[in-house]
């Protein structure tokens, strides 16, 4: 009904005005937010090569041999050279890893952290089993630690 | 011509908010550009339950995408838009000393869960022969992330 004295007037809202504050308040929200991947990584520094053959260190290293007898996770087969035969899975290398590190702190064991640890791959071994024992020996918080050539 | 009795209607735009508006869609794809890593090819990466991985910075690296078939060889290798046969060395050494020489700070190497060793120390030898590669990241699918 018309009022006396009053236009009659449509409610409406400007679309441009607020597609514009939606718009600014989107991009502070991006700028400002830090996006998180999907993703990790491992850390991994090229061991210098001598004659493109062998690889020096200053301690013996601990040799762990990995090769894959199947796809799935659980089907990584892996070994530590010397006398430690029960170590053959990535959970107990961790525990082993991780029980007998020395850390000058009282904690009396065969290895220091930066103590070389060498990953030794069958050439058929998956990708996913290396990365496996790779990150057993990261979570038991040694340091040098590197992939050697396929046997 | 505007005859007598009248007014005089012309259709304008309104120039101001369509401009307005045009800004902030390519500040908006401007953003988006930045983010999207047009680099990493979708993989099937290996994963694990209980990661001891690290999270994955913004800064400027060269991803070195490993492409293997069912039966773990690697054939392809992606990097920086371009495709390589992993015999092809040179190409490989040419396009990620460029990235190094323009400002990247990491190597990312990215291959499929099931791709063979052999094919992933190939490229670890290959970079390792180029000057200031010597760190390099091995990517894994986050689970928690």
């Amino acid at each position: 009904m018309k009022k006396n004295g009053f236009k009659q007037g449509v409610i409406g809202l400007n679309l441009t005005s607020m597609i514009d504050v939606v718009f600014l308040l989107l991009i502070y929200f991006m700028v400002a937010t830090e996006f998180k991947t999907s993703e990790a990584a491992f850390a991994m520094d090229l061991p210098e090569r001598i004659e493109q053959s062998s690889t020096l260190f200053d301690d013996e290293p601990l040799i762990i041999l990995v090769d894959s007898a199947g796809e799935e996770i659980h089907d990584v087969r892996m070994s530590v050279l010397g006398p430690w035969d029960d170590v053959q899975t990535p959970e107990a290398l961790r525990a082993f890893l991780y029980k007998n590190v020395a850390d000058g702190f009282g904690k009396q064991g065969y290895f220091t952290l930066d103590h070389p640890i060498v990953i030794r791959p069958a050439k058929d071994a998956h990708w996913e089993h290396v990365l496996a024992v790779y990150n057993a020996a990261v979570h038991a918080k040694y340091t040098n630690i590197t992939l050697d050539e396929p046997t | 011509m505007i005859r007598r009795g009248q007014a005089s209607s012309a259709i304008h735009a309104n120039m101001t908010p369509m401009i307005d508006v045009i800004f902030l869609l390519i500040v908006f794809f401007v953003a988006v550009s930045q983010i999207v890593d047009r680099d990493a090819v979708p993989l099937d990466l290996p994963a694990f339950e209980e990661s001891a991985a690290s999270e994955i910075g913004i800064e400027d690296k060269v991803i070195v995408n490993l492409i293997s078939n069912q039966e773990g060889q690697v054939s392809q290798i992606h990097v920086r838009g371009h495709d390589v046969a992993i015999e092809d060395i040179e190409t490989l050494h040419r396009i990620v000393t460029t990235g190094i020489n323009g400002g990247a700070k990491e190597i990312h190497i990215r291959a499929e869960r099931t791709a063979a060793y052999q094919y992933v120390y190939e490229v670890f030898e290959s970079i390792q022969l180029l000057e200031g590669a010597k760190h390099v990241q091995l990517v894994i699918k986050d689970d928690a992330g």
